[in-house]
């Protein structure tokens, strides 16, 4: 059973393809990774399922809905959380704030509940800010619960991320190099997390990286793409053998 | 062995709703009881002079609509010009009944209290209406769009003849349950309505920076992309904080209207929203003790510089245009020396102070 389904995905700048005719059937309860050299389009895939960029042909669907014209928004509440490669918090908030943040769409009182804090709105605060302790419990994010999101560091920052994606407590999770800039041991926690989420939460994921040896160890199935096309697919072995990519990665002679 | 819940120490939680309080102890929630205490109190011991409590009454209304401003503003981060118009509208509407059905009309003098909530409601209308360029415009862009409603608002007064082209239209003195304010009274009785109305906005407001409704605010501040991916729509939200703001200004208007007894375009032009803004930035953008922090310095130091230049007019004839110029200047001067030295306000002061307090004796 196939999941999301991009078909023919076709993303053009002003006479630039971005994308060319990309398709990719993402099965769920698996890891899927999507690679390639600088500028392939990667992050330009992801940007066109969380609806950030509609795509000029093709169509994209998530079971039987299609995010093909899907704002983020509505895109989120489909239950597609994202992690974004640049860092796109709210830095001005404390890392909880963040958090519950993710759980706007679950917090259903109105504004009147929410000026007198009375009934609802002070039920529907506590028993979601029980689900984002479970989160921060799960990403080990306990010591940095109250601090300013702008002041913690790089990696924490990263894990913040991947922590608010998961608060909005999705089935595909999209993580746009979680593990950029981040040192070995780091990398190794969010590696940790990854599997875990996918053994113990059930969520399926779709991974950009860069990091080839993490890709290579922790997916189900890959995609690659240069120069906005699909140059092959596969289980690790299988791309790694790939003619085609070895070309792409390391150039012909 | 139970919580302590008097001091900080010992103070645990042992669910989510306990440490979601506003107040984490007792003690604070004591304090600021009895500084209500004492706001409610000090005018029945003290003689004060109605001149003295206009001043504090116009201190007050301000205080109101620079919560609006600062919701907006500080914490949803859309630079409004355009804040005195919604106090304005809120002023205008009090005004429209007073021509619609004459200044001393039943609805006007007995029905006040919901002629103010409309006036927030209305307020709130054209806040929205105001806010929709936020949609597509950011940041400068958006600071025209709302100056550009401030224009509208000041043109639109003045060529309408039922508003007697912004000339002042007057408002009736209010009924309550002992009768009618008298002169002698007019003041103080204002200054009890402004006082509860303060105290509901200070704690609605309060509350709702505590919810989903506050949080959204900062989240299309910081980020509105994340804002998006996070499931809110961040054109809404930014109409919804227009909106939030116009209600305030428009409460503060209606005020304005009933303590001034009139309602005239001169109180409600750029000038004003200027001086609204640099409340907020001298209070502190982003918080909400700011805001009451803001409007108090900014009147209090223009009350100084208005009489030290009261003082040297009479005592050198010469110096009369400098002291003329003093008072813009030492505004100007305020907002600059605010945002290079102090950009967080006076209410970052207020936050250390509270820190120092708590921590005394230790340092840490």
């Amino acid at each position: 059973m196939t999941y999301l389904t991009v078909s023919d995905v076709t993303l053009t700048f002003g006479g630039l393809n971005a994308l060319t005719d990309v398709n990719m059937d993402i099965e769920p309860g698996i890891i899927t990774s999507i690679i390639g050299p600088n500028g392939a389009g990667k992050t330009s895939i992801l940007n066109c399922i969380s609806g950030f960029y509609h795509p000029s042909k093709g169509e994209i669907r998530y079971g039987r809905r299609s995010l093909t014209k899907a704002s983020p928004h509505q895109v989120s509440n489909y239950g597609i959380a994202r992690a974004f490669q640049n860092l796109e918090l709210f830095s001005g908030l404390s890392v909880l704030d963040n958090l519950m943040l993710a759980r706007h769409q679950n917090l259903n009182y109105s504004i009147l509940h929410a000026v007198f804090y009375f009934g609802k709105a002070a039920r529907l605060e506590a028993e979601n800010r029980a689900y984002v302790e479970k989160v921060i419990d799960f990403m080990e994010l306990e010591p940095y619960r109250k601090m300013m999101v702008g002041n913690l560091s790089y990696g924490v920052q990263k894990r913040v991320e991947v922590a608010r994606a998961l608060t909005l407590a999705p089935r595909l999770l999209l993580l746009d190099e979680p593990m950029a800039g981040m040192n070995i041991e780091e990398k190794e926690d969010i590696v940790r997390f990854i599997l875990d989420l996918k053994k113990e939460w059930n969520i399926t994921v779709v991974l950009v990286e860069h990091d080839l040896g993490v890709v290579m160890d922790i997916s189900d199935q890959i995609y690659v793409l240069d120069f906005g096309m699909l140059i092959g697919k596969g289980t690790p072995d299988e791309v790694a053998s790939n003619p085609k990519v070895i070309d792409a990665y390391i150039g012909e002679e | 062995m139970s919580a302590n819940r008097w001091l900080s120490t010992g103070n645990y939680f042992t669910s989510y709703k306990e440490e979601q309080r506003i107040f984490a102890t007792h003690l604070d929630r004591s304090v600021l009881l009895c500084f209500l205490a004492v706001l409610f109190a000090w005018p029945l011991l003290f003689e004060v002079s109605n001149k003295q409590m206009f001043v504090i009454d116009n201190i007050m209304i301000a205080m109101i609509a620079v919560v609006g401003l600062n919701l907006v503003t500080g914490f949803a981060g859309l630079i409004s010009i355009g804040h005195a118009a919604f106090v304005g509208i809120g002023a205008y509407t009090i005004a429209s009944f007073a021509r619609l059905l004459g200044d001393t009309h039943m609805v006007l003098t007995h029905g006040w209290p919901a002629l103010i909530v409309l006036a927030g409601f209305m307020g709130a209308l054209f806040g929205a209406i105001a806010g929709l360029p936020a949609f597509r415009l950011k940041h400068l862009y958006l600071a025209i769009a709302t100056l550009s409603f401030q224009m509208i608002f000041q043109w639109t007064i003045n060529f309408m003849d039922f508003f007697d082209q912004g000339q002042t239209i007057s408002v009736g003195r209010v009924f309550w349950v002992t009768g009618r304010v008298g002169r002698s009274d007019h003041y103080l009785f204002w200054y009890y309505v402004i006082l509860v109305i303060i105290v509901l906005v200070g704690f609605g407001v309060r509350n709702l920076l505590r919810t989903k409704y506050g949080r959204c605010l900062v989240a299309v501040r910081d980020n509105d992309r994340a804002a998006d991916a996070m499931g809110m729509h961040p054109g809404l939200t930014k109409v919804y904080a227009f909106a939030l703001a116009g209600f305030l200004a428009g409460v503060a208007g209606a005020l304005h209207a009933y303590l001034y007894r009139g309602v005239g375009i001169e109180s409600f032009t750029l000038h004003h929203s200027i001086n609204y803004l640099a409340m907020a930035i001298v209070g502190g953008l982003g918080t909400l003790s700011g805001s009451f922090w803001g409007p108090l310095a900014i009147k209090v130091l223009d009350m100084q510089v208005e009489r030290l230049s009261e003082w040297t007019g009479g005592h050198l004839a010469v110096a009369t245009n400098l002291a003329t110029a003093l008072k813009p200047l030492s505004f100007g001067l305020i907002i600059v020396l605010f945002l290079m030295f102090e950009p967080r306000g006076i209410a970052n002061w207020w936050r250390i102070v509270r820190s120092y307090v708590k921590l005394w004796p230790f340092r840490y």
